[in-house]
């Protein structure tokens, strides 16, 4: 019977079918994307890492989100005391303590007392009678169990260990609990002997692993095995945040994109015209241009003009400190601080060499869950480099621009150029694929002045007019003035 | 019920075990043979024993933080120390409970 559903799984994943195996959610942020709705329940999941790769942590999170989602746990630590648990624990955010009263969460010590003395032959049944008691007095729907190798050690010969794992596996299974293991992936012998048996015993096998990365410490985590179901096969880099593990199953560029909405001013009423009405809902925008253009202004008066449709804007200044960025615009007539004040527009500065881009990327992320904006700006791409490279800074915005894609945002990104103006360097980084409407800002210099020129170089989905157009910086903003017809220069458009 | 005392006159004990089995398996059963057998040829009148079945009484083995059985727990003498396994070796019960077999003989 148990062989026949094996095969009928096997069969089904061959032909790519999927086959629906009931899912029991982790409530981690992400995770459930990667493991297609949860871990498998009532069933065994292993969780294998090296100290430190954050094993705890994922136990304790699936139970801390389960007691709060109306399942009820017990966690049974042979690492770490209960009070440390709860401390640990309280970092994130998550009060133990409180679900302990309502008896949702049940921590379990495993720590045996260090002067304890073996004599001869014993057996895990106690712990497993110990748990099926509590769970069944609380309705326990979870359990996991952390570091059980500890305990495993102090069986003298291997074949008390495979008997006492069968044991395990034999209750684990019939105990109608969703049950997580913890183990490190290079156990001594006789545990090392046991790899197997564990990895078989598990449905679902999840490695964790802290590395170093460019000097910058990234934590991945990769599923190796889901009995019975699809699941995401890349790494997933993954943070630990205030809040808990947070993962992004995006790596793959599936054009999930919403389409372009309808046009939306750009603050500037002749930039518009230029444009045929506006920049464009849900596409992105580049804000390209030598220093000093005007490019953080041009940003900030569009984050001006929606605001006072009452839009929301997030705005993630690279470069310029928030405070400096809000006087910086305030003395060109654009005044933000209104709109900081109602929550309008939430502007965030980031040190881009302060954290790898996993981080900046899920603090964005993040922020854009919760915050739910209409639009962001990026200012400016250029300093995503800082992150640890050009490849990571690629990866970066491409993962950012598709995510605010799937969800219908109108991004605007600026980028700084030097004297050559390539096209490569206009779109900034590689990413003109992502990239709808490129604006290139630059100064020309002709009898006895130096003027400012805009002209539109790429337009998806919409005419633009192909003028190069004169433009002022005033008190009031950014003023388009009559078309440019001074000196010609080479800039190709695209 | 999970235990069994043997009480005569519990105040002028010195010992006090607490034994606790799982059920009847084959370890646990011998835990106990072993224990009978060494309290009475060194402590005849000066123990008690309580056996706890894990199975029965899953609660006493939590507030114990009893994991595995058979454990045994020494109540007295303090301090409490524990003995896990099926007690085949005597001489580990003589060591934790301080007692050397020379003392014993006079």
């Amino acid at each position: 019977m148990e062989k026949k559903k094996e095969e009928r799984e096997v069969l089904g994943s061959r032909r790519g079918r999927k086959v629906t195996i009931k899912k029991t959610p982790t409530f981690i942020n992400g995770l459930d994307e990667i493991l297609n709705g949860g871990l498998p329940a009532r069933r065994t999941t292993l969780i294998v890492g090296e100290p430190g790769s954050g094993k705890t942590v994922m136990g304790m999170e699936f139970l801390f989100r389960g007691a709060t989602n109306g399942e009820p746990g017990i966690f049974l630590g042979f690492e770490e005391p209960p009070r440390i648990l709860r401390e640990n624990a309280l970092t994130f955010g998550w009060d133990l303590r409180c679900l302990e009263k309502d008896g949702r969460l049940f921590l379990m010590e495993g720590r045996l007392d260090p002067e304890v003395v073996v004599s001869g032959q014993f057996s895990l049944k106690p712990m497993l009678f110990i748990i099926a008691g509590k769970a069944k007095e609380m309705g326990a729907k979870r359990v996991v169990i952390d570091a059980l190798d500890v305990l495993l050690r102090l069986f003298e010969s291997s074949s008390q260990v495979r008997s006492e794992l069968h044991q395990l596996n034999k209750w684990l299974t019939e105990s109608g609990l969703t049950s997580i293991l913890t183990l490190k992936p290079r156990e001594e012998p006789p545990l090392s002997l046991f790899q197997d048996f564990f990895y078989s015993m598990a449905d679902c096998v999840i490695h964790l692993d802290a590395r170093l990365f460019n000097q910058i410490s990234t934590r991945r985590l990769r599923v190796v095995k889901y009995r019975g179901s699809s699941f995401g096969r890349n790494e997933y880099p993954f943070v630990i945040t205030e809040e808990g593990i947070r993962t992004i199953p995006i790596t793959r560029f599936e054009l999930r994109h919403k389409p372009f909405g309808e046009r939306i001013s750009t603050g500037v009423p002749s930039l518009d015209a230029m444009l045929g009405g506006g920049y464009q809902r849900a596409s992105c925008i580049l804000l390209a241009g030598e220093p000093g253009t005007g490019k953080t202004l041009l940003a900030s008066t569009f984050v001006r003009h929606v605001c006072n449709r009452g839009e929301k804007v997030i705005y993630l200044s690279l470069e310029e400190s928030p405070e400096a960025l809000i006087h910086n615009v305030t003395s060109a007539g654009i005044r933000l601080l209104p709109f900081l004040k109602d929550e309008r527009l939430h502007l965030f500065g980031a040190m881009p060499e302060a954290t790898g881009a996993e981080e900046h990327l899920i603090r964005m992320v993040d922020a854009v869950e919760r915050i739910k904006p209409q639009h962001v700006i990026v200012d400016a791409i250029l300093a995503c480099e800082r992150m640890g490279g050009k490849q990571v800074a690629f990866d970066y915005l491409m993962r950012l621009l598709n995510f605010l894609k799937e969800r219908g945002i109108t991004t605007i990104l600026t980028n700084q150029t030097t004297g050559t103006k390539s096209q490569i360097e206009i779109s900034g980084n590689g990413i003109s694929s992502m990239v709808d409407t490129v604006l290139f800002l630059s100064y020309i210099s002709g009898e006895g002045e130096t003027n400012r020129i805009i002209q539109v170089l790429k337009s998806r989905g919409s005419n633009h007019s192909n003028q190069v157009r004169q433009y002022r910086i005033t008190d009031e903003g950014m003023e388009i003035l009559e078309a440019f017809v001074g000196a010609k220069k080479d800039i190709h458009a695209g | 019920m999970g235990k069994e005392k043997d009480r005569s006159s519990d105040s002028l004990k010195a010992y006090h075990f607490k034994l606790f089995v799982a059920g009847n398996e084959p370890n646990s059963r011998r835990a106990k043979e072993m224990l009978q057998r060494f309290c009475e040829n060194h402590l005849r009148g000066k123990y008690v024993l309580e056996v706890v079945d894990v199975f029965e009484d899953y609660k006493s083995a939590l507030e114990n933080n009893i994991l595995l059985a058979p454990t045994l727990v020494v109540a007295d003498p303090k301090p409490e120390t524990k003995i896990i396994g099926s007690l085949d070796d005597e001489r580990k019960i003589l060591e934790v409970l301080g007692i050397s077999e020379v003392e014993e003989k006079e």
